[in-house]
């Protein structure tokens, strides 16, 4: 197999790329005969995300199963199959002027199987929710080849174990994603935005929970400065910035752009960015491809300005350039760290830091080789809390011969 | 029966106050707000703190005694039955708001805090808690947390899982664990997205920590009257493919109307077909140009008036006849039952049709008052326990009605839960395999399968159909 192909460094032995469902099956039941590990991919955009697999035998494509199989536009709910990437199946919904409002990084490299694998979510998570949020059926093969359903195709339903639930953000460790179906949302008629520049992060952090009370943002992100030597991504240059995203009717958005504008006051550096809607897409890819390793870590909101500072302090004492974004209302912060020596030190340093206040930090994603060294120490995920024995009983009943993505997931 | 050494042990760690074992006041405890099946427990157990239901578990544990947990028993699908489980342990006493933290918006509720007083508790610094049940003012965090409980509102806003963060549950075992927390990201499995609606067969929940929302700046609450059902759910469909997202969407037919009437004076139309209370909320600013279309809508499907709540004053008479319409019902037979089926929101009016022809075919009165733009129905139906025909009947437009659904593409239960009730059709929604997947999760949090048996998943031992109607559930 060719080196494209591999996962975190690990070159499978066999690629499939089934056409249906049905293929799928007889893909994974003639894996589960030979005992072979099987790792899915959609376009390859997140394969760097999770730890590094400790088998692949078979990597399972799931790019030929992509059909947008129903959209109800009048219900406001569409079913797909796994492959589809997020794309095709907004153009689709843009035709009937709805979204399924989810913006991970990468957005563009991203299959519906994927996004539900890793449950990324962008900026829209301030006022639309994740994944789990929007999923209302899911449709897996188990390791044995048999198709599993949950939920069904109705925006509210409580039959049975909310079982669509324990696939989000699975990596695809306790079954293969072939079909999910979302409630669908009527797509704002105005996107718009605003931006504002703070001296430090602590300020970025207050100013950004002061527009959350002025008016409730479509999105709300602090966005740290360029860091030195590299060509400035987003155009903010020195500053921390904030920015904050109002969508509606016109007269909403005006309304929402004016509170914004009085409450940061002198802060402001644009009334109205242009291209709101592409500057969140960019927002959130600035982690993507890190050369060292893009961290994630979930706080509480407010005290997502001093954790910033403090990752951008320890980042520096380092000598680890740090570009960083924070959903600043949801209390989540990623950033791309690259270069310098201490990479796991850093991590170790800041993980201490949000464990200690209840939050969590994962090494989201890395290159293969800086990947297996932080998977050594100080650990891709970090501390899963005392829900870790469930979890690993999940696992071992849903998988028994841990042949799902093996290794790539917290247990 | 219970032996008298383990009601002593624990006696010894609730206290005389925590323990119910006199018949008449067990009788209490012999069912929730589904009324067709009844059986009295052998014994209700009342910890006081989260600790105490641990150590309650843990002897349970010891001697292998089935549980059913309870909150407010307000429950409509039988949730909380004794069936083999002779120890009923309710969260009533559990009744902490631990802590608010109103700058991140997070609230930390013991399990029988009711789902109104968390919303009291923040509503000055102008959030809310947003699943919002009918039953608001009774039902528990707890019970809402093990039944995914919607409510009007949640049309806009997301049911209860959606606002759980996190939460402590003690497994069957008697161990504690904390899953999720006050953090948006997790790391690990979706195990608080697995326990909010397992409806109490994963162990008793203690205590959760509730996402708060900002409580909305201005609203737009109106009454569209319809001469007919027909044309209102027309109307339904309209809207939610007009791309308006309204906070809510209700519908009351023409016997619930006049029940409701009877019992508030909230000036409603008695002679009108259906209304719909539709519900705009947000900054004031986007209101006015979504309220116009709305009553566009409703007057292109024949509104014969569209009555807009000039003040708060009138939108809560509104919302108190819609919220109590179930209480008002009461009044106009001995009992009722509700079915509580989806469909996909446009099928409304076909499922509407469904219920007519079930209620003639059965003849039944039958009213109806809904989550309308959800497509989550509420048919209403009037019967007296005392006619042993007619509770045949009643089972079987229930039924029927149920399965109705399932051909429109929808679902058996919206909100209410599995229970007991529904345990027949989900063979109907679902596969061998996705019902083999479903007792596997749960063999994974009750192994011995101890606590809440016989709900929500069919299993061999009890054979449903048989049971029915009017079965003795106890042991
Ligand atoms: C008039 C009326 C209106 C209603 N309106 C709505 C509505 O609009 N939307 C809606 O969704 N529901 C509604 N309901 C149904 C009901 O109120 C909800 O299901 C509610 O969440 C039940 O809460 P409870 O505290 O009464 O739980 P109970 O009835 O005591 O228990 C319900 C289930 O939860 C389990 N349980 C309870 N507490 C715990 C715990 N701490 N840990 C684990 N398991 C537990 C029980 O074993 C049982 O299976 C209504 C009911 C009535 C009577």
């Amino acid at each position: 197999m060719a080196e494209s192909e591999a996962i975190d460094g690990v070159v499978p032995r066999s690629v499939v790329e089934p056409a249906t469902i049905e293929e799928v099956a007889a893909a994974i039941r003639d894996a589960a005969e030979r005992d072979l590990a099987v790792v899915p991919r959609g376009l390859g955009g997140h394969l760097d995300v999770g730890g590094p697999p400790r088998r692949a035998d078979m990597l399972l494509s799931m790019r030929s199963v992509s059909r947008i199989v129903d959209h109800q536009a009048a219900d406001m709910t569409v079913r797909v199959e796994a492959g589809c990437p997020l794309s095709r199946l907004a153009s689709t919904l843009a035709g009937a002027g709805q979204w399924l409002p989810l913006d991970p990084p990468g957005s563009e490299a991203t299959t519906v199987g994927g996004l539900l694998a890793t449950n990324l979510a962008g900026p829209l998570r301030a006022s639309q929710g994740t994944a789990r949020d929007l999923l209302i059926g899911l449709t897996v093969v188990a390791h044995d080849g048999a198709l599993v359903s949950g939920g069904g195709r109705v925006v509210k339903n409580v039959a049975g174990y909310d079982m669509p639930k324990m696939h989000v953000g699975a990596l695809g460790t306790l079954g293969v994603i072939v079909e999910a179906t979302f409630k669908v949302r009527p797509r704002p008629a105005l996107e718009a935005a605003i931006a504002m520049a703070c001296a430090s992060p602590e300020e970025a952090g207050d100013l950004a929970l002061a527009l959350r009370d002025a008016c409730e943002p479509l999105w709300l992100e602090i966005v740290g400065p360029d860091p030195a030597g590299s060509s400035g991504d987003l155009g903010f240059g020195e500053s921390w910035s904030v920015v904050a995203g109002a969508g509606g009717v016109t007269e909403e958005v005006r309304d929402a752009l004016a509170r914004y504008a009085e409450t940061g006051g002198a802060r402001v550096l644009e009334t109205e960015v242009p291209e709101a809607a592409e500057l969140r897409a960019r927002i959130a890819d600035r982690t993507l491809h890190p050369l060292g390793a893009t961290i994630r870590a979930a706080t509480l909101p407010t005290r997502v300005g001093a954790f910033l500072g403090k990752l951008s302090r320890s980042a520096a004492t380092r000598g680890v350039s740090c570009r960083v974004h924070a959903h600043a209302a949801n209390g989540v912060v990623r950033a791309r760290l690259d270069g310098g020596e201490s990479l796991g030190a850093l991590v170790a340093d800041v993980r201490a830091e949000v464990e200690n206040e209840g939050g969590n930090l994962v090494v989201e994603r890395a290159p293969p080789g800086v990947k297996r060294t932080l998977a050594a120490w100080p650990g891709i995920w970090g501390d899963p809390g005392p829900g870790l024995g469930l979890m690993k009983r999940i696992k071992s009943t849903f998988d028994p011969a841990d042949r799902l993505s093996p290794g790539r997931f917290v247990c | 029966m219970l032996p008298s050494r383990l009601r002593e042990r624990l006696r010894g760690l609730v206290g005389d106050a925590g323990i119910v074992d006199r018949r008449e006041a067990l009788l209490v405890y012999e069912c929730d707000g589904y009324t067709l099946e009844r059986a009295v427990p052998d014994l209700v157990v009342l910890p006081a703190t989260p600790e105490e239901v641990a150590a309650v578990l843990r002897v349970l544990a010891e001697e292998r005694i089935a549980f059913v947990p309870r909150g407010a028993g307000t429950g409509l699908s039988g949730g909380t039955l004794p069936v083999e489980a002779p120890v009923m342990v309710c969260t009533s006493r559990l009744q902490k708001i631990e802590s608010i933290d109103l700058a991140n918006r997070r609230v930390v509720a013991q399990a029988g805090v009711v789902n109104l007083w968390v919303t009291r508790a923040v509503a000055a610094a102008g959030l809310l808690y947003a699943p919002d049940p009918s039953s608001q003012t009774a039902c528990t965090i707890g019970g809402n947390v093990a039944e995914n409980s919607g409510g009007p509102h949640t049309l806009k806003y997301g049911v209860t899982t959606n606002h759980v963060l996190g939460v402590e549950l003690v497994l069957p075992s008697g161990e504690v664990v904390s899953l999720g927390g006050a953090v948006e990201e997790r790391v690990g499995y979706d195990l608080t997205g697995l326990v909010v609606g397992a409806e109490g067969t994963f162990g008793l929940v203690t205590r959760a920590t509730l996402r708060l929302t900002r409580a909305p700046e201005a609203h737009r609450t109106f009454l569209a009257v319809f001469d007919s059902v027909e044309d209102a759910s027309e109307a339904v469909s309209d809207i939610i493919a007009g791309g308006i997202v309204p906070a809510a969407l209700e519908m009351m037919d023409g016997l619930i109307l006049r029940a409701v009437e009877d019992a508030f004076h909230a000036g409603l139309p008695v002679d009108a077909g259906a209304v719909l209370l539709v519900e705009l909320d947000g900054p004031a600013a986007g209101l006015d140009p979504q309220a116009a279309q709305v009553v566009a809508l409703c007057t292109r499907r024949r509104a014969r008036e569209v009555r807009v709540a000039a003040d708060e004053a009138e939108r809560a008479l509104l919302w108190k006849a819609r919220k109590r319409a179930f209480g008002a019902v009461g009044r106009l037979a001995p009992n009722y039952c509700t079915q509580d089926g989806v469909v996909p929101r446009t099928r409304v009016p076909d499922i509407l049709r469904a219920i007519s022809a079930a209620a003639e075919r059965h003849r039944l009165r039958i009213g109806n008052v809904f989550h309308a733009g959800d497509g989550n129905i509420h048919p209403i139906i009037l019967f007296d326990e005392r006619d042993e025909d007619e509770v045949r009947r009643v089972l079987a437009a229930g039924r029927e009605i149920l399965e109705a659904c399932i051909a429109l593409g929808g679902s058996v239960t919206g909100e209410h839960g599995i229970g007991v009730e529904k345990i027949a059709q989900m063979p109907l929604l679902f596969s061998p395999s996705d019902l083999l997947a479903m007792t596997s999760l749960r063999a994974v949090f009750d192994p011995e399968g101890r606590s809440n048996p016989h709900k929500l998943l069919p299993d061999a031992k009890v054979c449903v159909e048989s049971r029915a109607p009017r079965r003795q559930a106890a042991m």
